[in-house]
Parts: structure tokens; sequence; C-alpha cells
């Protein structure tokens, strides 16, 4: 498998495998005579009836076969899907552990968190789902993102959710339990078949065969363009340019000039012309692996291509500050009928005639 | 493994067809929960908890396009998703503390002041 | 003539029914006279007038400055088309460019464009001047008479009255003078307006409110054929300018050679529009009731100039008619027929305007009749001789009227000649009578013997009949204008005074004891009945009624003139007139007797039908004359005693009452055309309200409301409601539209 993986990096001729029409007509055909889209479809059904099993608040046993049939379209979903994803990979080969491990765990932590009755476990699940997300990035070679993620989501918005939860809900009695609107969801089942005709959908768009091909079809040209455009934002760093010739050639003295244009069309390393410490010059082919590594290409990106993004999420971030600000200085006064309800006693006015009287 | 580690760390690798896969039907399960769970669950807070997860799924489809088709962008449009996220938390939490303390509930149906009246 | 005929190029040739004398015609092409753009004087002036008028009425002016603006503008524009008349040289028509109006052009496949032209401007010839002279000073003269007669209404309706008479001569003018059939259309439905309005001018008195109706809605019929024409004329020559069409059919019209269907239809199209203005057959009886209006309207627009317009559209257009080749015999007759039914209509009528009305009808009758038969001379003559004692007898009709407080009924009055007040009225009624009869040597005796004796001449066989069904009608002519005069001014005096009911025109007169008037007694005096109401006195007219009546009298006097000159030899001033138009007959006339020795009134032992004519129709009027000189002043009873005999006796007792019911033409029109419409109106109304409006309209409406009540429930003011229903909305449509994306539609 490392093997393989290094192959599909680095080598541009197996992308054309790798997308290969053919293979994956072949894999159809592979597959049983259920249709694929069905397949996907029938998967995720399974998965939203068990979803909808486990959201039947105080039946233990409906809960409990709700998880086993949501577990059995989760895996479904699952095969389904690493299955159209086989080219390359060898033959009977062991499927990919760790984006199982991050799936599953996000997968249980989204679930967990939306049925479990406690606020506060829910805000737990979900720093779950955000390291298995994390996870994911990782695996996925944005590993800036995913720490980002773990710092910004699970450090600081979490915490504040955390502390929201626990100005707003009191522990809760005992005896009384858990504040009913948090036991019992409101529409279950609309809410469920909603969901799931998003999943259908969005399942159809990424995996059936024609979205695969078209995704296929894509990428060859745009990864290719994708690793184009990452040598070519260094052009106008020439430091780092300089930095990068150095680890291909530790004896480049200055760079002469680029040629990064061929990478697009040809099957070509990008290459560079170097002077050398004793004055020869010399063409020097570089690498992808020897682009800079991702954060800093994530910096780049950010700061050449997206100025005027960076500057508009930094004024939202002002303005969410100062919102924030005026929200929390806001006294509210509260009505007659409004401290009766509080009080306990019985509102003189029916809510929709009441209005907030302030 | 160790490897594929150091590879995925070092270089602006596209990650096998597998991997990839399984990061787009994480991103559309976690969509879809948080879809279901802002749909049903009745406590404000909960339900913007919800929002959140399906900012997590959003990130994770931009970030697996973004490695199929090579192109770091997806990643920095995480960055962006995070400013919305952390800017929505700090003013929705704000107004639910309002709304909490002016009804000492968190639940959403106690706002239904802008029904048809029937 | 001659001369022209000479002079043209390519010949227009009129078919045989014209006679044999028939020679090639060509109008002389038109020339481009913008010296003479003053002549857009004679439209601006009624213009302004009625825009002052308006003006008038808005500031609520309670004088009689409106009057008086009219009158005074109408005096000018006559004032223009004398010296317009007075300046214009004869020998071609002028086309005066005032303004670019209508101009458009489209692409007709390829690179070739049509144009759509109708500039504002005016085609002058003989015939326009003509027209336009008698129209322009007709109308200053009833204006003046107005500007007294309607004084009553200072204040209240006299700037809306003298405005719509602007806008009267303004259309007229536009009418006559428009150098294009857009503008005769433009003018002909502003000459309706104005009738509308002016007929319709008592609007709180439902009878008039009726006869507007009925007027305007009868003109929308014939209306409707000219539009058609005129759409047939654009589709057949290209062009709607008199200039064009006239150069196009010198070039292109041959009857030989069959013209297409639309080519042929054009006239009869035409015709339609002429007959339902100029009141003939079918549509004429909404001419009788248009006398709702008060009288000077009657006069000028229902007697003088509007109703002659269908006889100037013909006149215009007549080389189209001379193409076709049954149109002309048709027009004459539609003209004779409706002649003789209007002439014994008029016969059994009591109301005096009543009958002058369809004294009108008839002697419209004799000018298509002219024209059918070949004689526009004889037609166009007629018209104007016709003007002028028409005018006159309306206007007598209503000085009458405006002294006897409305009274109209000829059995309530008698030997108005003797009452003090009534004697220039008398007087000139009788003038107006004898012109009308056809008392020989009269205007109307020489226009209506031209045409009479050019059906005889033509030697065709319909056109003999017609002729001596002219002749029978001149006789009925005779008898029913005299008997008014006998019993309206002859025999003893008698009289009452009208009543609310019958009155024509509301004065406001307190009748009784409301005849307070001090001009009227210091000025005139008042005829002092020797019998019937002590308290009630008719009042003779002022200067401006009297003074109008004399001069229009002297107009119908000197309107033979013409006649006298061509009997002297020279030449007859109407007849060099329209032979310098495009109603330019071959001038077969004079020199057309002699070839018909055994012409049909051969029995007088006259060879010149002409004179022959001259002879028997002047006997015919006498004898009419002294009938009614028998039964209405020397023996009233007698009419009354032949009335009941004919009455008592079964098989002839439907000619009184049918004549007295106008043949129950309304009545036929009622069940024939009136009921079935509103049947189907009703059919309709019972479609649109319940089948359109209550199934379709509605129910579409109860559509949207029924779906709307049966999605009430999610708007429940729950947050999630509303999110589930857009979440899921949003999933449908991205299901769609990814399945569209991946597999295709």
């Amino acid at each position: 498998m490392t093997e393989n993986l290094r192959d599909r990096g680095m080598d541009c001729a197996l992308y054309s495998s790798y997308s290969s029409p053919i293979a994956t007509v072949t894999l159809l055909e592979a597959a049983p005579a259920v249709s694929p889209a069905l397949a996907l479809t029938v998967a995720a059904a399974i998965s939203a009836a068990g979803l909808a099993m486990l959201m039947q608040p105080g039946r233990r046993g409906l809960r409990l076969a709700g998880t086993v049939i949501g577990l059995a379209g989760f895996a479904m979903l699952m095969v389904e899907v690493l299955k159209r994803a086989t080219a390359g990979a060898p033959e009977g080969g062991f499927p990919p552990v760790f984006p199982v491990i991050f799936g599953f765990l996000a997968m249980v932590g989204a679930v967990r968190m939306i049925t479990s009755p406690r606020p506060v476990f829910a805000a737990l699940y979900f720093i779950l789902v955000v390291i298995a997300t994390a996870g994911m990035f990782l695996l996925l070679g944005a590993e800036f993102m995913a720490f980002a993620l773990v710092i910004v989501y699970a450090g600081a918005i979490l915490i504040t959710y955390m502390f929201v939860l626990m100005l707003a809900q009191q522990s809760p009695v005992a005896g009384e339990g858990d504040a009913w609107y948090d036991r019992v969801p409101r529409e279950a089942i609309s809410a469920v078949i909603v969901g799931f005709v998003m999943l259908a959908t969005l399942g159809d768009a990424y995996f059936s065969p024609a979205a695969q091909r078209f995704r296929d079809d894509t990428s060859i040209v745009s990864a290719r363009a994708g690793e184009q455009a990452a040598w070519q934002r260094l052009e106008s760093m020439p430091k780092l340019l300089l930095e990068t010739a150095r680890k291909a050639e530790p004896k480049t003295a200055a760079v002469v000039s680029t040629n990064f244009d061929e990478l697009s069309n040809r099957s070509k390393n990008a290459t560079l012309k170097v002077t050398l410490d004793d004055g020869t010059s010399k063409d020097i082919a570089l690498d992808a692996a020897l682009l800079p590594e991702n954060s800093r290409q994530v910096g780049v990106d950010l700061v050449s291509r997206y100025p005027a993004g960076l500057e508009i999420a930094g004024v939202v971030l002002l303005m969410a500050l100062f919102g924030a600000v005026i929200l929390a200085r806001k006294q509210i006064e509260l009505g007659e009928d409004e401290r009766r309800g509080i009080a306990g006693m019985r509102r003189l006015t029916v809510d929709g005639e009441a209005g907030g009287s302030r | 493994m160790s490897n594929m580690m150091a590879q995925t760390i070092n270089t602006l690798a596209v990650t096998d067809a597998q991997t990839v896969n399984a990061a787009l039907l994480v991103s559309a399960i976690l969509f879809a929960c948080g879809l279901i769970g802002f749909l049903s669950r009745r406590n404000m807070i909960i339900m913007f908890l919800c929002t959140e997860l399906m900012f997590q799924a959003a990130a994770l489809a931009m970030i697996a396009f973004g490695n199929i088709h090579h192109d770091i962008s997806g990643q920095v449009f995480v960055i962006f998703i995070l400013t919305v996220a952390a800017a929505e938390a700090a003013l929705a939490l704000g107004l639910v503390v309002l709304l909490y303390r002016r009804r000492e509930t968190l639940d959403s149906e106690a706002w239904s002041e802008l029904r048809e009246t029937a | 003539m001659i001369e022209l005929a000479s002079l043209s190029t390519a010949a227009l040739h009129l078919p045989a029914i014209l006679g044999e004398g028939a020679h090639a015609v060509t109008i002389p092409s038109a020339i481009a006279s913008p010296e003479f753009a003053w002549a857009g004087l004679i439209l601006l002036l009624p213009a302004i007038s009625a825009a002052l008028c308006g003006l008038c009425a808005a500031f609520g002016v309670k004088s009689k400055l409106p009057g008086a603006i009219t009158a005074i503008s109408l005096i000018a524009a006559f004032a223009t088309t004398l010296s317009l008349y007075l300046k214009m040289p004869a020998d071609a028509p002028r086309v005066v460019h005032l303004f670019d109006w209508i101009d458009f052009s489209w692409k007709t496949g390829g690179a070739t464009w049509t144009q759509f032209l109708a500039p504002f401007s005016l085609y002058i010839d003989s015939l326009t001047l003509l027209w336009m002279l008698f129209v322009t000073g007709l109308g200053s003269l009833i204006a003046i008479y107005a500007t007294e007669y309607m004084e009553a209404d200072t204040g209240k309706g006299y700037a809306r009255f003298f405005g719509s008479v602007s806008i009267f001569l303004f259309a007229m003018g536009s009418l006559v003078m428009g150098g294009n059939l857009i503008l005769l259309y433009l003018g002909w439905e502003g000459v309706g307006l104005a009738s509308y309005l002016l007929i319709g001018y008592y609007y709180n008195r439902p009878s008039a409110v009726a006869a507007a109706k009925k007027a305007f809605i009868m003109n929308r019929i014939g209306d409707l054929g000219l539009a058609l024409g005129v759409f047939l004329i654009w589709i057949n020559y290209g062009t709607l300018e008199y200039d064009g069409i006239f150069k196009a059919l010198a070039h292109t019209a041959d009857p030989a050679s069959g013209a297409s269907w639309s080519a042929a239809m054009i006239p009869y199209c035409l015709m339609l529009g002429a007959f339902g203005k100029s009141a003939q057959i079918p549509l004429f009886v909404w001419l009788p009731d248009a006398m709702e209006g008060p009288t000077p309207v009657s006069a000028l627009i229902h007697a003088a100039t509007m109703v002659t317009a269908g006889l100037y559209l013909i006149a215009r257009t007549y080389p189209l008619f001379a193409l076709e080749p049954h149109a002309l015999t048709v027009v004459a007759i539609v003209g004779c027929s409706t002649a003789f039914v209007a002439a014994t209509i008029g016969m059994a009528q009591y109301d005096i305007k009543r009958v002058m009305a369809y004294s009108t009808v008839s002697q419209l009758g004799y000018m298509f009749l002219g024209l059918g038969v070949g004689t526009t001379f004889g037609a166009v003559y007629h018209v104007f001789t016709h003007a002028f004692f028409k005018a006159l007898l309306f206007l007598c009709c209503g000085a009458i009227m405006h002294g006897m407080a409305g009274q109209l009924d000829l059995r309530k009055m008698s030997g108005l000649r003797n009452v003090k007040g009534f004697g220039v009225i008398s007087w000139t009624f009788l003038i107006g009578c004898l012109c009308l009869a056809g008392f020989p040597f009269t205007a109307g005796f020489f226009s209506k013997d031209s045409i009479i004796a050019q059906a005889f001449a033509s030697g065709n066989p319909t056109f003999v009949t017609l002729g001596w069904l002219a002749l029978l009608t001149a006789f009925l002519t005779a008898y029913y204008t005299f008997r008014v005069w006998f019993r309206v001014c002859g025999g003893p005096t008698k009289y009452e005074p009208g009543d609310e009911m019958h009155g024509h025109d509301d004065h406001g007169h307190d009748h009784g004891n409301g005849h307070g008037h001090g001009h009227g007694h210091d000025d005139h005096g008042h005829g002092h009945a020797a019998h019937g109401n002590h308290e009630w006195h008719p009042h003779g007219p002022r200067l401006a009624i009297n003074g109008v009546l004399l001069v229009i009298c002297l107009g119908a006097v000197l309107a033979a003139v013409p006649a006298y000159m061509a009997m002297r030899g020279e030449a007859n001033w109407v007849e060099t007139m329209v032979q310098h138009s495009s109603a330019a007959l071959p001038s077969a006339e004079h020199g057309h007797g002699g070839e018909h020795a055994h012409h049909a009134l051969s029995f007088t032992g006259i060879e010149d039908v002409h004179k022959a004519t001259s002879v028997v129709a002047s006997t015919v009027g006498i004898l009419g004359i002294l009938i009614a000189a028998y039964f209405h002043l020397l023996n009233r009873s007698a009419a009354d005693k032949l009335r009941q005999a004919l009455l008592s006796n079964s098989l002839t007792r439907w000619l009184p009452l049918a004549m007295e019911n106008k043949w129950y033409v309304d009545e036929v029109y009622h069940v024939v055309f009136r009921f079935p419409a509103s049947v189907l109106g009703h059919v309709f109304h019972f479609i649109d309200k319940h089948v359109i409006d209550g199934f379709v309209v509605n129910g579409g409406a109860r559509v949207p409301l029924e779906v709307g009540r049966l999605f009430q429930p999610l708007y429940n003011g729950a947050l999630q409601g509303y999110a589930a229903t857009m979440a899921g909305g949003i999933a449908l449509i991205a299901a769609w539209v990814f399945w569209i994306w991946l597999h295709g539609s």
C-alpha cells in the first residue's frame, strides 16, 4: 500500500490508470447485480432508518436496534464507497485503515451529538467529531488546517459553547432529569427524511459513476495545474525559490530562470536554470516533493491569492467582536408578564399577544 | 505507515482515492447529521452546535476536493469557514444568552410569535 | 375639360354607364405649394377657438365670450378660405405640406423598405374650396345665430356648445382639406365626435342621450366600411395620398382587365362609410333622432355640412368608383330609394324639425342619385344649394321654437306670419320651402333638376326608372314642405306654447310667466295672441337671429346664380369648380341631349332632355304645392278626413300607419339586429360571469388559496418547521440539478 501510494503520488503516468473510465466500468461490472446508485441509496436509507430509531427517546431496545442498524448502514456506505476507489489498490487488498477509523469516529460522534439528551455531552461529542475530522485533514495532507481546527474549534469555540451551556443550563436536579426539550426531539421522522434526501443527493453527486468519471477526468488536468500554480507562486518569492533550488542542488548560487510552463501540458517536471557556486549554470528538475510544506503554502496562497478575502475575514471578526460587546451590554428589561412567567406564575397573556414589553 | 505520514506532511501529495472517497462520505454524513440535528433538536445551543457540524462537513469536503484538484485554495477557504464559524459562535451565543434571559428556557419553540394566526 | 383630357399622359377610363360620351379623364398631378401654408389657418383657427372655449369652461366664464370667440374665429376662417379661393390658380390641385405626422418604414423582404406616409398636408383643389367655402361660411353664420339662440345656457353649457362647434369645424376642415385618407379619417371621426357631443348636448334628457348613442353607433358601422376601404386602398395602391392614388390609378387602372377582388371592394367599403355619415339606407335612422340636439347644430351639422361628408368622400374618390362597373349603380339605387322613403315618412310627421330632418335625408338621397347617375356637378350643386336652404329652414324652425317656448308641433301653430316679430321668420321660411320644393327658378330647382335630367339623359333603363321615382319624390317633397309652411305660417293665427315634454331646446324658460326677457320686450315686442294663454306671449327673435336668417336667405337665393349664368351661356361656376377637381367627369351632359331624341320624357314634345325635365319637374312641384295648399291651407279638415278614410279601409290602412311610424325601420332594426345582439350579449354576459369570471378567474384564484390552506400548518412559527421546509426544498432541487448534471435530462 505504501509503495503504491508513493507511486501514485509521484508518477504522473499512474493518473491515467487511476482515472481510467474503463477501470471504473470494470469495477461496476464486478459489483453485484444491484445498480451502484441504488446500493448507495439503500445504504443511506438504512442508516437513516437506524438514526430515526436512535432518536426515539426512552425506548432502550429500539435505540439499541437503531444503533445496530445505523452501524450496518454506515458499514454498507463505507464499503460501497471504498469499492469505487480500489483502482491502484491491490486486488482484495486491505482497506485503508486510518480513513475508516477516523470516519467511524466522526460518524459516531456526530450521531451521538444529535441524539444525546445532555447538551454538555453533545458538545463533548462534537469535540470528538472535530478531532476525527482533524485526523481526516491530516490524511488529506492538510496538516496546518488539522491543527488549526483543533486549536480554534476544540480549543476556543467549543469552550465558548460550554460556557454558555453552563450559564444557561442548570445541572439536572436529581429525579427531574434533563429538560424535556432536550429529551424529546421534534419531528424526528421528517427531519431524518430531509437529511436522508440530502445525504442521498450528496452521495449521488460524489459517488455515482458519472460523478466519479467527471471528477477523475478533471482532476488530472487540475492536479497538474495545481502543481504548476504552486510552483509559479514561488516565482514571486525569490528567497523561497532559492531555498527550494538548494534543496535539489545544494551548490546553487542563484536562480537564473524558471520553466514551469511545460508542467501543465506534458508530463514533465518543473525545471530551474541555476548558476552554481563555481559559476557554471545547470538545469535542475524539481520534484513535487520539493514544494514548500503545507503551512507555508497555505500562508502564501492566503496572502497572495486572497488578500481581499483575508481583509474581509478580519472585518467580519471585528464586527462580531463589536456585536458581541453590544449584545453583552444590553440590559433586558423584563415586562411584568415575563417576570410573572419567570417567577412561575401563570402568564396573563398568550405568547403571541404578549409581545416583548420592554 | 510512518512513511505515509511523512509523505503527506512534506508534499502536496495526491492521497489515494479511497482516503478521498472516505473523506467525502464522512463529510456527507456529517452534513446530513448536522441538518437532522438542526431540524430535530429543540435546544437552541445544540441547534447552533449542529450548524457548526455542518461547517465541519463543508470544511472537510473543501479539503478533500482541494486534495483531488491539487489546489491549496481548498485549505485556504477552510480558514474563512473557521472565521465565519467563530464570528457566528460569538454572536449567536450572545443572542442565545439574551433569549434565555428573557424566557428562562432554551426551547426554540418558545419563540414562535411570528407564526400565522390561523 | 377637353384641354385637361388632352393634357393627360395616361387616360382614366370611365365605364360605359356614364354614357357614350364618356371620355378619358385625368386628374392633373398636384403641385407642392408651400407658399399656401397659411391655408392651415382654416384648421388652426377653429382649433384655437376650441381650446379657448375649453379654457372658458375651465374658468367658468359666465358671459357670451365663448360664442364671440367661436364666431370671430370662424369668420376669420371663412375669410381665409375666401382669400385662398381668390388666390389659388385653377390649373392643378395644390398640396400644402404643413408638418410630418405619420411617417414610418419597415423592411419588407431583402433591402426593400415600405413606407407608410401620412403627413399633415392639405390637398386643395376647387372641390375642396367649394366645400370649405360653404362650410366655413355657414359655420360662421350659424355660430352668430347660436350666440343668441343659446343665450339661456350662458355660463352653463355655453362654452361646451361652442367648443364642440369649434371642434366640429376643425374636424370638418381636416376631413375636406386633408391631403390623405388618414387625415380624412381623422376629420371623419372628429365630426362624428362633435356630432355625438352636440346631439347629446342636453345630456340630462334621456332621449337626447339615446339619440347621441344611436348616431354614434350607426356612424361606427359606416366608419368600419370607411376604415376597410382605406386599408384596401393602401393594400392595392400603396399610398393614401390623393395625389398618389390618382397617379396610381392613371398608370395601372384598366377597367377592361379584371381588377382584384380587393380593389373591386374598395368603392363598396367607402360607400358604406358614406351611407353611414350621410344617413342613407340602411343607416339613415340616426339623422331624424339627431334633432334632439340644439337647432343650430341641426342646421349646421345635420343638414348643411357633416352629412355631406359622405358625398364629399365619394366625389373625392370618384375615380375609384368609376373603375367598378356596378358601384355607381348601387349608389344611385340606394340614393333614390332613400330619397323616396324619407319623403314618404316626412309627409306624415307632425314635428316640423323632424319633417326637415327627413327632407334632409331625402335630399341627400338625391345627391347620391346624382353621383350615381354620373353628374357630379348636379350632386355637388345640390349639396351647395341644399346647404343654404336647408340651413335656412332649420334656422327658421329653431327661431320658431325659440320664440314659441319649444313648440314644434305643426298642429298647434298656425298663421305665424301675422304674429308680431315672426315676419322675417315666415317669409325667409317661405323662400327656403320654395327652394326645397323645387319651385321653378329657385336654386333647389336647378340643382335637383340637373340630377333628374341626368338620370333620364343617361338612357340606362335602371337610371330612367330611378328618374321617374325621383320625379315622384319631387312631388312628395313639394307637398310635405308646403304642408309645413301652410300649417305653421299660413291660415288663421293660433298657437299654444310648447311644454317641457315637447321642447327640443330646453331654454330654462318658465312657461306661463317666466317670459321676463327684458330685451325681448323692449326691442321687438311680442305677438299678442287674440286667444290662447293670456299670460304667455311668443317672443320674436332679435338681431342676430333675424340677420343671420336674412343673410342665409340671400345665400339660398343667390345659390341659383350659377345656374342663371349657365343659362346665359356662361360657365356655371359650380360646374367649373367640380370639373377642376377629382370629381371631374367628361362633360357629356350638354352636348348629349340632342342625341337622345327619344328620351323618357319625349311625351312633352321637348327634345332636349334637360328642358323637358325642367318642365315636368316644375309642373310636379307646383302640383305638390297646390295639393298641400288644398289640404293644409284651404280645407284643413280634408287632410284628417283623408287619413281617417285610409285608416278605416283595411286595405289601405297600412299606408298612413307605416308612414307615421317611419316604415317601422327602427322596429325592424330592433328585431333583426338589436334583439339578437341583446340576446347574444346576455349569453356572453352569462359566459363571462359564470364561466370566465366564475370558473376560470375565480376558480384559478381559488387554486393557490386552497393550496396555501393545505400548506398553512407548515407555517406554525416554529423555526425548525421553516428550516425543514427550506432544507427539504434545497435537497430536492439539488437532487434534481445533480440528476440532470450527472445523468442527462
